[in-house]
């Protein structure tokens, strides 16, 4: 079965008039019909440009798709003319936002708000668009929807913002729903209902998800796929529950002994990945993992890894819960995978190839000891 | 909405209190002798006395103060000391012609800055901004009597294409009803009479709004380009809408929330700007009015025009927060 | 400067930060129209500064018969209609004007600064009444409001300054009184933590620039409006009451009557007032981006 959606080595970078910065570095994932797939990964590392890109949405002047593909039902996104990739933004592929406060236009009712983009892509009376915003109001749960309609943003509690922004986007019944960070500025309490209502919608009408975090909680449960994402590299793919009980990559490993888990014995330590992130102004060389990485040897500063199939004996393609089958492939970009113990321990242990600490220095400083 | 009007009328009265008492102490609280200032040192002491009479400066503050509090809620604003005619009186004749200047600067300063602001905030950082920026830093920079001047002297003087001064063509004469030019030349259906008071509008018009025209090119540009980049427009264009639409609702609608602010202070700036306006083109508005007062020693008409002004302006302040509040729903409801 | 951690995990080089007020002059120095404002500035107050060695005539005195003169070798900028030398009035009207603006808005700041402190940190009863004055200050138009304070005191250099300092007050005391309070905030929580007074003083180090740069970015900008405005009643009449006085504002009034044939009484005193303005106006936007950590627009 054809994709949906198909990234491919897509780059985009950021050029302003002093720094060029490298947001997304070469990623590739699909997403399926009926799919759910989950971008993992701290701040900065991409996942947000790399949705961005696939609209064209990037921050203008700054932003520029500057390599790869993102190829839609066949058509190649990144190189259509506006006029047509106006009518798949909204209508095929649909995108909300992380802080719903600010995602919505201060000044115009709800009701203008939602009839707008119906409109937009139907040819629809005002008193028709006026009716379907109804529907879905109701259908995401928001009390009094008529009331509702007429009101403005900033009388809704951010929770119902977020149900009103669901609703506008799934208004036309899109083929894709991108959620990017969409509980992030909501509670706790919010939160849950707010991915069950994400995952029930994208159910009864056959939506697929992107759904982009940096809260793993949040993927474990509604995601069928996850790619984890690291300074604008996918370092690992897996179907969900594969990631968690088998992670390869070094960073998934760090990310899963940092966060405290039930399934863990009482007292063990949380490790926390030391560090930071790279800075992005700076061309990547290498693993971009690397400086962080227990597990690192000489070749990882100088040979960028790419996304492999590991070594694994899970089938390629799987059928879950009966609702179509998704890719079953557990990539990661590595080159030297942690072992199964070493991955359940949380760091190396001991054997094989002696740990590189020294690494190619950055310009102009001498190298620290060892 | 209702509650947030009252609440601004009601926060006025304390600032109205205030102003009331700064003339006050304008009028009766002059330093030295005010018979002196007014008259001159060689008055006989008896045309002084007369002046303190007639200006109530004998009684006690207090009663000053009372007297001058009935005087002004009546619409009574004093005498001119030079003719004796009441200040409102003569300041309702000449006030027409300034609102007709303020009115085309103010049309000039919208009608060329708010475009120009747009133009330049489309193209950030390209060789039209940067032109707008450099005309806006100049229309900014250059004060209204220096550019009155240079007007005068280049269109007027040299090249003679427009009139140099004067509300009309001095030869011309025809019956002034409302005291606005325009309004009067059309009354008469004098078509020469109303190409000529036209004609007279431009420079000092001119002259009067370059200022303001800056002021909200800048204020335009800064203001669009900075809800360009909010969140919400990533959202409209995320949902498939056409860029004019996107520019006109959800950029535009939200961007010039900020212009219509600066508008209402601007008007401060116009009534100010009048003073020197109608100095440079011998406009015959309160202006010049104000400006020969003061050389006549004439404080009372100097002071109590500056009430007036004050009040306008308040007024001006109000109906633009309100009209704010009708434009933003988010401080309609707050 | 690298760091490592304990694992030997690397972190990349720090970016080095010298101080609010350095790495302010910085940006400054790399902004190239702040560099043009701060060039027309200087030169501005070196031509007036020195203006007694440049002068090459008396600026007050004239013989009738050089009068109105077109600018010639004899005299670079022509003569008025006293027969006094434009050029040499020029220049120590830079003195008069200059000055004049510069300390119409210093009254303004500390007068406006000191009215803002009280009721910021006073509070109480003092802060509504201090606001509310402020506010009438602002109910008029700042031109009227010099006029009407030089009217009421009588005309004068002095009194030209001091009445448009006033018009500034409103400004500078709603700047200072919004730190103070949004400052006040910290205040009370570092107490709540703190281990004696050493740990006041720093606040107050650090607090006091917090507060100052708004100010500070607000005095340049207004003083470029404040030389129109001290300029702008000297043309008006309201200045120094000696007619022979070389201010530039004075100097245009003269200029009216003699448009036609002396039109260089306009050019010069106009072409020196926008210039300053000009490069005060440069000078203040580079001075707000430079202290604004926001930067960029």
């Amino acid at each position: 079965m054809m994709p949906l959606l198909e990234v491919r080595d897509l780059v985009v970078r950021f050029r302003t008039h002093d720094d060029v910065v490298h947001a997304v570095n070469g990623v590739s994932f699909t997403v399926e019909p009926g799919d759910a797939l989950g971008l993992v990964g701290e701040s900065g590392c991409g996942k947000s440009v790399t949705n961005l890109a696939i609209l064209r949405l990037l921050p203008q002047p700054a932003g520029r798709i500057e390599g790869g593909s993102a190829v839609f039902d066949g058509t190649n996104l990144t190189s259509l003319p506006e006029s047509a990739l106006r009518r798949i933004r909204g209508r095929d592929i649909a995108m909300i936002f992380q802080d719903p406060m600010t995602s919505l236009n201060p000044v115009l009712t709800i009701d203008e708000q939602m009839v707008e983009t119906i409109q937009a892509h139907r040819d629809i009376g005002k008193a028709g668009a006026r009716a379907r915003a109804m529907e879905l109001l109701d259908m995401v749960g928001i009390p009094e929807p008529s009331q509702r309609l007429r009101g403005y943003p900033h009388q809704l509690s951010g929770g119902m913002r977020q149900r009103v922004m669901i609703a506008m986007a799934l208004s036309l019944e899109p083929r894709v729903l991108i959620a990017d960070e969409p509980t992030t500025a909501l509670d706790v309490t919010i939160q849950a209902q707010v991915l069950e209502l994400i995952e029930k919608i994208a159910r009864e009408q056959h939506t697929a998800i992107i759904l982009i975090t940096h809260d793993l909680g949040v993927v474990a449960g509604r995601t069928k796929r996850v790619n984890v994402m690291y300074a604008g590299f996918v370092v690992e793919a897996a179907p969900t529950g594969e990631l968690f009980a088998h992670p390869l990559h070094p960073y998934t490993v760090g990310l899963l002994h940092s966060i405290p888990r039930i399934d863990r014995a009482e007292g063990e330590p949380l490790i926390p990945i030391e560090g930071a992130p790279p800075d992005l102004r700076d061309k990547p060389v290498g693993c971009a993992f690397a400086p962080r990485c227990a597990w690192r040897i000489e070749r990882c500063w100088t040979d960028t890894p790419e996304l492999k199939d590991a070594a694994h004996d899970g089938p390629v393609r799987l059928n879950t819960d009966g609702s179509g089958e998704i890719d079953g492939r557990h990539r990661v970009a590595c080159w030297n995978v942690p072992t199964p113990a070493e991955a359940r321990a949380g760091r190396p242990l001991g054997r094989r190839l002696p740990r590189s600490t020294a690494g190619p220095a950055p310009a102009g400083e001498g190298e620290s000891g060892s | 909405m209702v509650k947030y009007i009252v609440r601004r009328l009601v926060g006025a009265i304390p600032v109205l209190l205030g102003l009331s008492l700064m003339v006050f102490a304008f009028l009766h609280l002059l330093p030295g002798d005010p018979a002196v200032a007014i008259l001159g040192e060689h008055a006989t002491p008896a045309a002084m006395e007369r002046l303190r009479e007639t200006l109530g400066l004998n009684k006690p503050l207090s009663e000053q103060y009372l007297t001058y509090m009935g005087d002004l809620l009546r619409g009574d604003l004093g005498n001119s000391l030079v003719n004796d005619r009441p200040i409102l009186k003569s300041f309702m004749e000449k006030f027409p012609a300034t609102i007709e200047l303020s009115v085309v600067a103010m049309l000039f300063a919208i009608i060329v800055g708010l475009p120009l602001g747009r133009l330049a905030a489309s193209r950030p950082h390209s060789l039209t901004d940067g032109a707008v920026t450099v005309v806006s830093l100049l229309g900014v920079s250059i004060p209204v009597f220096v550019l009155g001047l240079l007007l005068q002297y280049f269109l007027s003087v040299q090249v003679q294409i427009l009139p140099p001064s004067g509300r009309i063509d001095a030869r011309l004469d025809f019956p002034q009803v409302t005291h606005f030019m325009l309004v009067d030349t059309i009354l008469t259906g004098n078509l020469e009479a109303f190409l000529s008071a036209l004609g007279h509008l431009v420079l000092p018009g001119i002259a009067l709004g370059s200022i303001p025209m800056a002021t909200i090119a800048r204020i335009t540009r800064a203001s669009v380009l900075e809800v360009a980049n909010d969140d919400h427009v990533r959202t409209a264009r995320a949902k498939g809408l056409s860029e004019a639409r996107v520019s006109k609702r959800h950029i535009m609608r939200n961007a010039w929330l900020p212009v219509i602010t600066v508008i209402g202070l601007l008007t401060g700036y116009l009534l100010a700007g009048a003073v020197i306006t109608e100095t440079v083109f011998a406009w015959n508005g309160v202006g010049s009015w104000v400006v020969e007062a003061i050389n006549n020693h004439d404080y009372v008409v100097v002071q109590s025009s500056i009430l007036v002004f004050a009040v306008i302006f308040l007024t001006v302040n109000l109906i633009v927060d309100i009209l704010y509040a009708v434009l933003d729903p988010r401080i309609r409801y707050s | 400067m690298e760091a490592t951690t304990v694992s030997g995990a690397r972190i990349g080089p720090a970016r080095r930060s010298r101080g609010l007020f350095r790495d302010a002059w910085g940006r400054l120095r790399r902004n190239p129209p702040a560099m043009v404002g701060l060039f027309l500035i200087v030169s501005l107050v070196m031509l007036g500064v020195f203006a007694d060695l440049i002068a090459p005539y008396d600026p007050l005195a004239g013989r009738l018969a050089d009068r109105l003169q077109l600018p010639s070798a004899e005299h670079l900028m022509g003569t008025d209609l006293q027969g006094r030398d434009v050029f040499s009035r020029m220049l120590f009207g830079a003195r008069v004007s200059l000055m004049a603006g510069v300390v119409a808005v210093a009254v303004g700041f500390l007068v406006g600064g000191c009215l803002g402190a009280i009721a910021g940190v006073f509070g109480g009863w003092l802060d509504p009444i201090i606001m509310r004055f402020m506010d009438t200050l602002l109910a008029v138009p700042s031109v009227l409001l010099a006029i009407g304070v030089v009217a009421w005191l009588g005309r004068g250099l002095g009194q030209v300054m001091l009445a448009v300092g006033i018009t500034y007050t409103p400004v500078f005391a709603r700047l200072l009184r919004g730190s103070i309070l949004s400052l006040r905030e910290i205040d009370y929580v570092i107490a709540a933590r703190s281990a004696g007074a050493s740990r006041m003083r720093i606040l107050v180090r650090h607090m006091l620039p917090n507060a100052l740069t708004p100010m500070i970015v607000q005095g340049t900008l207004s003083l470029g409006t404040a030389i129109v405005t001290v300029t702008a009643l000297g043309f008006l009449g309201l200045g120094p009451p000696d007619p022979r006085t070389a201010e530039w504002g004075v100097m245009l009034t003269d200029s009216i009557r003699f448009l036609r044939i002396a039109p260089y009484l306009l050019f010069f005193p106009g072409a020196a007032i926008v210039l300053a303005v000009i490069g005060f106006n440069l000078l203040g936007d580079g001075v707000r981006e430079a202290l604004d950590p926001r930067q960029r627009r």
